[in-house]
Order: structure tokens, then C-alpha cells, then sequence
């Protein structure tokens, strides 16, 4: 063995049993360059913590005490998106038969060079942990014309100790990508990366289901760079799990881009959905849209952090738009939210919004009066609530979308 | 004739505990099956607040006296509850309902009735039959029923849309809180005649309003005086005409 254990684990502050275990495993993996850089980048931290300020409310470190199988398989089917499917399971990767057109995949070794993942440690530690011996480190999924259909992303495990899986996506100019990804958790650990980086004129559309059980971690890191003109629309629904995060970092790197990041979370006793975004505005006159909405249960945990970050110069003329709200559906419920604009350009429109509360009793009986039982009343206006927030979602699933919070609500809300 | 509604010396009040105040104080009306009877009253007399006991809002609590529908006692049950048994409101103020589209509601509150009463659900192409007719007979087009219920409509829309929800869930029993405000001319018709087309022998109403006019349109078998939380006095629909021409004060000032 190349890598001596001991050495990788002088490099972490009191490593627990859990981060031991990835120590462990990174040391039978191939040595690469890169592979090593998300190492040293993953070590700086370990697993995140609350004491960490972007992870106060947010702690991968106490939730996984340690490095082991889940009680049950994954419990949620995946969209309905059955063609062209990439599914991550365990060690085990499967590839579709065919691709849409204007769709080409690599499969890497070993870890290719990072657009950025390093300054996220989840991000980091999957750049590091992906590779299988003698197997897949990254896929790359090049995009060169105009896709004919959606690709579909699935992780999957069926009681795995951990899921790890990285993809980069390439947009060449001019080509878009229709990409939904359900990840469905059934690993004790499961963390997904993608870096998508568009060149101009691009169009991505990406749909995503989170839905792990109450006793999984999920992260789920995405890396997103702009080029000119292009257009990236994000639509995630996160169901959480014992502690789930979906972290998007996005760089409007280049003029006249456009971001749409929406998202909704439900949550009931015991789950903890983080919804977690930073974006840069790295060139003049781009917008970004944002809504994310989230409904809480009593003993579930909501999480919103966004942030705006806008230079001097060549942030000028932004358009960047931020909401986020809450609904606490019960007495118990938590949502911490932490919306942030830092602005330095001086000829911009940013603008940012956060509410929490309960359901307007005056619409619950309003509903009551015209025979609608209380508990279908409260779910009928929590779903629509959310459903604001999914409807950039692929039109083929976006109804399972709806049906999964429906039926999530109508059996919880009460 | 065996009535339909029955209030007994009802009395509720409003707010908790020590800030409670007595809104209703000992009020008694039978309404008979087949009849239309008007309450009217100043500001402030409990009519808002007696729609509110009847159709069992949070906030009010009934200290005494009994409410019935058709024998039925109404204050032991839940607001959906007395809506399956065929009580209706037509909100003073219509709530705004977001993302929630004028046609899914009404289904999903029919359906929900019916399922309570052990009756079948109505299908698809019965409703959708059913809604364009009314929905015609009010002047409410497709496309104002597929948006979200009450959001971005005018106060005239608002009523109309009552009526209509009321035209599609047929109640035995109607309670019009002051249905008029807000409406122009043309639509008060349209409302009234909404109304009158579901005056029948087996149905009963409640029209609560603070003016004569509407009382025009949908002519009352019978007029009650709210004042103080009872009623002070009962008439004909000339009743309603003296109050327009006297005043509440020579009215009330005759009863006291």
C-alpha cells in the first residue's frame, strides 16, 4: 500500500470512528494527483460540523456516528423517467444501452480536475472517495447538441455502508440537457457530485428528488459554472433524511446568464432537509431567481441558507431575486434560515424575501365551512404552496412530484 | 310549518378567557323549511358573529341556548360536519385561496361532502357539465374557474362566486352574510337571481344585510330586527321598508 493509514490520519483534527473508516477506504484507492488535492481539501475539515459556521445547523459529524448499512433499502421509487438511466448503487454503477442524441459518456479513473468542488468538504471528501478500485472516479457526460430526451440519474443503495458518486457535465456551446436525478437514498451514507459547466449559450434543466429514511446522511453537491448566455433551471424537492443537504454553488462566470434555483422540502419527525446555495455573480448583467419553500412537521427540521454575492465591477447590472418561506405545519417544528445579499456593485436589482409561520386559520375554515375535513384542508394548502416552487420541474415527472408531496402530506399532516 | 333551523336562547361570546365579550345574548328564530328570512340589524348587533356560532369558527364560544338543523344538534359539530349536513355560508369576505384553482376546490369540498354523507363522489364529466352551466348563469367564464380560487378577483367577483359555489353544492340550508356589499347593480341581479333559482320548498335561507336593497332583489318571507344580540323585532318584508325609511334608531326605539 502506497498510502500509509496513519500518515492520512495525521492530517485530520480528532478524526471520529466514521471519518477512520473513509480515511481507510481512501487509502486503498488508486494514487492520483487530483484525487489527492480533494483529500487535503476534504482533511481541512473532516465531516462538517455545527461548529463550523455554514454547517451550524447542519451536523454531518454527530449524525454519522459511524460508517454503516441502513436498516432498510431505499424506500422511494425514482421518478418516473425510465429511459436513459444512470444509476449509482452501492459499488455498483450501471449504464444505459442508449443515450439520448448529442449526449456522449466518459468514464474516468480517476478523479479529474475540480471546478471548485474542493472549497465544499462534502463536495471535497466525494471528489476524493468516488473512485472504485479498478473502477469508475468520475463519469463525464459530454453534452454537444440539442438533447433529444432526459437523461435520468439515479442513487440508489440497497443497504449500502455508503454511496459515493461523482459526474461532470460538459455543455458544449450552443447544446442543452434535459437531466433529472432522484436519489433515494438506501446507503448510510450517500453523497452525490456534480459539476456542470456550460459554455455559451447553453441550457440545462435539472429536476431532482431527495428522499432518504430517518436513518441515512445525504449530500448532494452541485458545482455549476455559466457561461454566456446560458441558462440554467434548477427544481429540487428534498424530503430529507436523518440530515440531508443540498448544497448548489453557482458562478455566473461570464455576461447575460441565467439561474433559476427553486426548491421545496417537507418534513416530518426526525428528518432534516437543508437547502444550502451560493452564487456569484462573476460577470455583468446576469439574473438569478430563487424560491425555496418548505413545509416542517413537529420534530422535523427545515434549513435555508442562500447567498448572493455581487462584486464591485463586474457584477454590475445583476438582476437577483431571493424568497424563501416556511410553512411550521405544527407546535415542534424547526426551520432556521439564514438569507444573505452581499453586494458591492452599485447599479444592480437584488432583492430578497423570508417568512415562516402556520397555515391562515381564516383559509382552514374557510375550506371546513365548504366540507373539506380539516387535515385534507391543511395538506390541500401546504401542497399548494409548494407547487409553486416545482413548477420548473420536467413536465414528464413533475406530476409524481406533486403526487409524492400529496400523499406525504395527506398521510402526516394532521 | 316544522322548522328547519331552530335557535334556542343562543348565547356565545367573543375572545378568551377574561377579554371575553357577549356577542350573541339569548337570541331565538326558527326558520321553516321553504322560506327566506332576512336579519337585519346595525353595526356592531352580532349578525356577523351569529353566521359564525352557526357555521362553527374558531374564536366564538356558545354559553348557552341550542342550535339546531332539522333536529339536528349544529354545536356539536365540527364546521365540515354541519357543511355535509347542508350548511352553507356565503362569506361576507371571501378568502383567497393561492394555488388552489377555482374548479379543484369546489370538486374536492363536493366530494368531500358527499363522501361524509355515504353518497357516491360525482364523476368527472358531471361536474365539469354542471359548473359551465352555473358558471354561465353568473357570468363566470372557463378561465376565471381555473385560477386560483378568490386571488386577484374583484369584490363583485367574489360574491358571484360564493353563489356559485353555493348553485354547486345545492345546501339544504343557506346563511348570506351581507352578500350585497361590494356589487353593483348588475351583479346584485345576478346574485339575487342566482338566489331566487334556489328558493324551493325544501331548502331554507338566512339573508343577513345591513340594507334594503338586496331585499329588493331576493324578497323575504319574513324580516328579523338583530340588536344587542337578540332580536328585538320580527315582520313582513315591509318591516325592511320601514327600517330604510326610519332608521334603525325610530325602529328600535319603538321596540325599546
Amino acid at each position: 500500500m502506497a498510502l500509509s493509514v496513519s500518515d492520512l490520519k495525521d492530517k485530520f483534527r480528532n478524526p471520529g470512528p466514521a471519518e477512520l473508516e473513509l480515511i481507510a477506504r481512501y487509502a486503498m484507492l488508486p494514487e492520483s494527483a487530483q484525487r489527492e488535492r480533494a483529500f487535503e481539501a476534504f482533511a481541512e475539515t473532516g465531516l462538517p460540523h455545527r461548529r463550523m459556521e455554514a454547517w451550524k445547523w447542519t451536523d454531518f459529524k454527530s449524525a454519522i456516528k459511524a460508517v454503516e448499512a441502513p436498516s432498510k433499502a431505499a424506500q422511494c421509487a425514482p421518478l418516473p423517467a425510465a429511459e436513459h438511466v444512470i444509476e449509482f448503487a452501492g459499488s455498483k454503477v450501471s449504464l444505459p444501452d442508449t443515450l439520448p442524441a448529442g449526449i456522449e459518456l466518459h468514464e474516468r479513473a480517476d478523479a479529474q480536475a475540480l471546478g471548485g468542488a474542493e472549497t465544499v468538504p462534502l463536495g471535497a471528501m466525494t471528489a476524493a472517495l468516488s473512485g472504485r478500485v479498478g473502477g469508475l472516479g468520475t463519469l463525464i457526460i459530454e453534452v454537444a447538441g440539442e438533447t433529444s430526451a432526459p437523461l435520468h440519474i439515479v442513487t440508489k443503495g440497497d443497504r449500502d455502508e455508503t454511496n459515493f458518486a461523482r459526474v461532470a457535465v460538459i455543455v458544449r456551446p450552443g447544446a442543452s440537457l434535459d437531466l433529472i436525478e432522484s436519489h433515494v437514498g438506501g446507503a448510510g451514507f450517500s453523497s452525490f457530485l456534480i459539476e456542470i459547466g456550460m459554455q455559451d449559450g447553453g441550457e440545462v434543466r435539472r429536476t431532482v428528488l431527495q428522499r432518504g429514511s430517518g436513518d441515512e446522511a445525504q449530500a448532494l453537491t452541485a458545482i455549476i459554472n455559466l457561461g454566456a448566455k446560458s441558462e440554467y433551471t434548477q427544481t429540487a424537492l428534498a424530503f430529507g433524511a436523518k440530515v440531508a443537504r443540498l448544497e448548489t454553488r453557482l458562478t455566473h462566470r461570464e455576461s447575460e446568464s441565467h439561474a433559476t434555483l427553486n426548491g421545496a422540502y417537507l418534513c416530518a419527525k426526525g428528518f432534516h432537509a437543508d437547502f444550502t446555495s451560493h452564487v456569484l455573480h462573476g460577470a455583468p448583467s446576469s439574473v438569478t431567481r430563487q424560491v425555496t419553500k418548505g413545509a416542517v412537521l413537529d420534530g422535523g427540521t427545515g434549513v435555508f441558507q442562500g447567498k448572493f454575492l455581487v462584486p464591485r465591477t463586474i457584477g454590475q447590472h445583476t438582476d437577483a431575486d431571493m424568497q424563501h418561506q416556511a410553512l411550521l405545519l405544527e407546535d415542534g417544528a424547526e426551520v432556521f434560515a439564514k438569507p444573505e445579499l452581499e453586494i458591492y456593485a452599485d447599479d444592480v436589482e437584488c432583492a430578497h424575501g423570508n417568512t415562516s409561520g402556520a397555515l391562515d386559520p381564516n383559509q382552514l375554515f374557510y375550506m371546513r365551512q365548504r366540507g373539506i375535513p380539516e387535515a385534507q384542508a391543511r395538506a390541500l394548502l401546504t401542497e399548494a404552496f409548494v407547487a409553486e416552487a416545482l413548477e420548473g420541474a420536467n413536465e414528464g415527472v413533475r406530476e409524481a412530484m406533486l403526487d409524492a408531496a400529496r400523499s406525504f402530506l395527506t398521510e402526516t399532516v394532521r | 310549518m316544522r322548522p328547519m333551523l331552530k335557535l334556542d336562547q343562543l348565547s356565545a361570546t367573543v375572545g378568551e378567557d377574561d377579554e371575553a365579550k357577549t356577542i350573541i345574548d339569548g337570541l331565538s328564530l326558527e326558520v321553516p323549511a321553504g322560506e327566506v328570512h332576512a336579519i337585519m340589524g346595525p353595526n356592531g348587533a352580532g349578525k356577523s358573529t351569529l353566521s359564525y356560532v352557526l357555521t362553527g369558527r374558531d374564536g366564538y364560544e356558545v354559553t348557552g341556548g341550542t342550535a339546531t338543523l332539522e333536529g339536528d344538534d349544529l354545536l356539536d359539530m365540527d364546521p365540515e360536519e354541519r357543511a355535509a349536513k347542508g350548511l352553507f355560508l356565503s362569506f361576507q369576505y371571501p378568502v383567497e385561496i393561492p394555488g388552489v384553482p377555482v374548479m379543484t376546490f369546489v370538486r374536492t369540498a363536493m366530494n368531500a361532502q358527499r363522501t361524509a354523507r355515504g353518497e357516491e363522489e360525482i364523476s368527472a364529466p358531471d361536474f365539469i357539465k354542471k359548473s359551465r352551466e352555473l358558471g354561465a348563469q353568473l357570468n363566470l367564464s372557463a378561465e376565471m374557474l381555473k385560477r386560483p380560487l378568490n386571488v386577484g378577483f374583484s369584490g363583485g367577483e367574489k360574491k358571484r362566486l360564493e353563489i356559485f359555489q353555493m348553485m354547486m353544492l345545492e345546501p339544504r340550508f343557506a346563511i348570506l352574510d351581507e352578500t350585497d356589499s361590494g356589487l353593483d347593480i348588475d351583479a346584485l341581479r345576478t346574485v339575487a337571481d342566482g338566489v331566487n333559482a334556489l328558493r324551493n320548498p325544501e331548502r331554507g335561507m338566512l339573508v343577513i344585510t345591513h340594507y334594503q336593497r338586496l331585499l329588493d332583489h331576493i324578497k323575504p318571507d319574513r324580516v328579523h330586527v338583530l340588536a344587542g344580540g337578540k332580536i328585538i323585532k320580527t315582520g313582513g318584508p315591509d318591516l325592511a321598508l320601514r327600517l330604510e325609511k326610519e332608521g334603525y334608531d325610530g325602529v328600535l326605539g319603538e321596540a325599546a
